[in-house]
């Protein structure tokens, strides 16, 4: 059953459990009806069958006692005196002898007659239940009970039954729909204040209405948990500004020693090449700290505030321009693909740490005499950037695990690197949500970042974004 | 410690006063000598509160200061000695790899910005760039080393007379070495003001550039201008 084109209070779960509960309802009301319903009417008709039944054995009982003429008088005074039952008495050759019924039913036994369809009037037609019997010599007598009575208690039954239902259904959905906008109100405070810690206010709270009810609870507890993890991240905060502390500075000490250490051995070349190794081995596992608390720090999120819109295009150029020279002395040869003018929202400075680290990434796993092109198009709302080379590749199975921390392809173990550039990217691009990926590119690796197009357009809804646009960029 | 004595470049312009507020024992002390062996005098104080009592009192040429400090930390520190009108350049030290510390110390007004474990020849490179800032100097738009020229404002590049072809980047890099001519710059400094990279790229980005540039002002001359310094950078300056 889809939903889709309905309001939104009607396609809450809890609008769709009223509908169903009043469906629900209205059945079994509905069923109960029926059963009183039959009820009533069969004991209706029973006490009409039993009337009938009693007047013609009375009738009978005055025809073999009286005779026929007494039977008509009979007929003729009640029908005057006590018009409550119809009646009508006919000769073996169908005359009407007495009575008022509109005609003698063929067979004997029960049946339901009406008056004659062309009865001037139809509203005027009328129904009759009606047993006859034959007394003597072909004489017929019909007895029977208009069967009006009946049936406007029936239809009355009906009418009240449906205006009941109906009442019921307008109710139920109509609570149904109020308890959804209700249901609706608080859902979306919770969505809003998931939202906002998404976007990494922590701080953000469920608002409570103080009834106590379940949604309150429920919030309460949800807060409860904000609070937890709020903490949580403080204290992973305060852990890496503790490893921070208590690794980085003992290594720093340790560097500065072998600085002096250096000075005061030159006159030994070998001392003096194991104190560079030495210093380099510090640098490497220092350069490895500092890149696994930078990655932690843009998980954490808190840069996603300083979001702003910027020429995506520039920003490519920019690190293209840096890296051609380079690539180049390396036998590389770096191209580009770039469409102006294109921009998108994000952090400068992250996002030119992403390229560089894609371009680092290319230029040290492709041999010499590689291509390496890097590209950015625009397609409909979304900005295509690619960085792609025609060296050996990635395997397909792990083509997804490159993006994760300290994952080396056994290949590259020779060469050197923390093995964090690309979970670096990765979490880069989590910040912005452009959606990441390594492709085939047959030879080679592609990399493939999509981004979110910013318009143009929306520069004028809002001054402060014109002047963010490239705040302070120098010129290329 | 003659190993030092690329520093001693500095010595051509004087003596630097330089106030050291570091918690830090080893670090400081580390600081200190580096900078007394290169000819430099160098005060220590290990807690905010004396810190800011002597930066706002002293004349030095330029502060050290530590982000995290007893007493008083070193970013109120700062915002406290700049709102009483002290402008001594201060050159921040953190443990601290975060990417918004940057920003946070330069907005409260530092001048640079240093993550520690730094190799001392970085941290005087930088000092001496900031200690020798003329704090008022009228916008340079020629500069002039040896037979080396360049005008920023018709964005010429001549050596001997002879006209020069640059590009814009090898434009810039030049510029900021004749702007600290006689100074060592090193990788990060290039990096950080050149390309505006604030990460350490595992391409030789700074080095092709240099040797480019290299070949363009000194190939076929008998002077070279452009000299590395082994583990701390490059200086450009008349060979002596």
């Amino acid at each position: 059953m889809s939903f889709g084109h309905l309001p939104r209070a009607l396609r809450t779960a809890s609008f769709r459990l009223a509908i169903f509960y009043a469906l629900l309802f209205a059945g079994s009301a509905l069923i109960l009806g029926s059963i009183v319903y039959w009820t009533v009417q069969t004991s209706l008709k029973r006490q009409m069958d039993e009337r009938i039944n009693a007047e013609i054995e009375l009738l009978r009982q005055e025809f073999r006692s009286e005779g026929l003429q007494e039977l008509i008088r009979e007929i003729g005074e009640r029908a005057a005196y006590f018009p409550v039952l119809d009646y009508l008495v006919v000769d073996d050759k169908g005359n009407r002898l007495a009575g008022n019924l509109p005609y003698m039913p063929s067979a004997s036994g029960w049946t339901d007659i009406e008056t004659e369809p062309r009865a001037p009037n139809p509203d005027a037609e009328r129904s009759f239940h009606v047993r006859s019997v034959y007394l003597a010599d072909g004489i017929r007598l019909a007895v029977g009970d208009d069967l009006e009575p009946l049936e406007a208690i029936e239809r009355a039954f009906l009418e009240a039954l449906g205006i009941a239902l109906l009442a019921f259904l307008v109710l139920s959905l109509t609570g149904g729909f109020v308890l959804s906008m209700g249901f609706l109100r608080q859902v979306d405070d919770i969505t809003h204040t998931a939202e906002a810690i998404i976007r990494g206010e922590l701080t953000s709270r469920i608002p409570l209405r103080e009834t106590n009810d379940n949604f309150d609870r429920l919030s309460r507890t949800l807060n409860r948990m904000l609070d937890r993890i709020q903490d949580l991240m403080e204290s992973l905060s305060q852990v890496s500004n503790d490893i921070a502390h208590a690794l980085r500075t003992p290594l720093g000490r340790l560097r500065h020693k072998l600085e002096t250490a250096r000075l005061q051995i030159r006159s030994s070349p070998q001392g003096l090449a194991a104190v560079d190794a030495a210093i380099e081995e510090t640098d490497t596992i220092l350069d490895t700290f500092s890149a696994l608390l930078r990655i932690a720090q843009i998980e954490a999120g808190t840069r996603k505030a300083g979001l702003k819109p910027l020429d995506l295009s520039a920003l490519f150029e920019r690190v293209i321009e840096a890296y051609a020279a380079a690539a180049e002395e390396e036998g590389k040869t770096l191209k580009a693909n770039v469409e102006t003018g294109l921009s998108a929202v994000g952090d400068r400075e992250l996002l030119v740490e992403m390229a560089a680290n894609l371009l680092d990434n290319a230029i040290r796993h492709t041999p010499a005499g590689a291509d390496i092109e890097l590209s950015l198009v625009r397609k409909g709302k979304k900005l295509i950037a690619s960085i792609a080379d025609n060296g050996p590749g990635i395997p397909a199975e792990d083509r997804e695990r490159v993006f994760r921390r300290f994952y080396r392809l056994e290949r590259s173990a020779s060469i050197p690197g923390t093995g964090l550039g690309l979970a670096l990217v990765a979490a880069v691009a989590e910040l912005h949500g452009i959606e990441l990926g390594a492709e085939d590119n047959a030879p080679g690796l592609r990399i493939r970042m999509i981004f979110d197009a910013f318009e143009p357009d929306e520069l004028r809804t809002s001054t402060g974004y014109v002047m963010a646009i490239n705040p302070g960029a120098r010129p290329l | 410690m003659p190993e030092l004595k690329f520093k001693g470049g500095n010595k051509l312009f004087g003596v630097m006063r330089i106030l050291v507020i570091e918690d830090d024992a080893e670090t400081a002390a580390y600081i200190v000598e580096g900078l007394s062996t290169g000819g430099h005098v160098a005060d220590h104080v290990s807690d905010g509160r004396d810190g800011l009592m002597l930066a706002t009192s002293g004349s030095y040429d330029a502060l050290v200061l530590d982000r995290m400090l007893p007493g008083l930390d070193g970013l109120n520190l700062l915002k406290t000695l700049r709102s009483a009108g002290v402008k001594t350049p201060v050159l921040f030290l953190t443990a601290r790899g975060g990417i918004d510390d940057r920003v946070e110390g330069l907005n409260a007004g530092g001048d640079d910005y240093l993550t520690k474990p730094f190799a001392f020849s970085e941290l005087i490179a930088r000092l001496s760039a900031l200690g020798r800032r003329p704090p008022l100097a009228p916008v340079q738009t020629t500069f002039r080393v040896a037979d080396l020229e360049m005008d920023l404002i018709a964005r010429k590049v001549k050596r001997g007379g002879k006209s020069i072809d640059l590009q814009p980047r090898e434009f810039r890099l030049l510029e900021y070495l004749l702007r600290n001519a006689g100074r060592v710059v090193t990788r990060t400094m290039l990096l950080e003001q050149v390309w505006e990279f604030h990460f350490d790229p595992k391409t030789k980005i700074v080095e092709t550039h240099i040797s480019r540039l290299r070949a363009k002002i000194d190939r076929g001359t008998d002077q070279d201008l452009i000299h590395t310094i082994r583990g701390s950078g490059y200086v450009l300056r008349a060979s002596s």
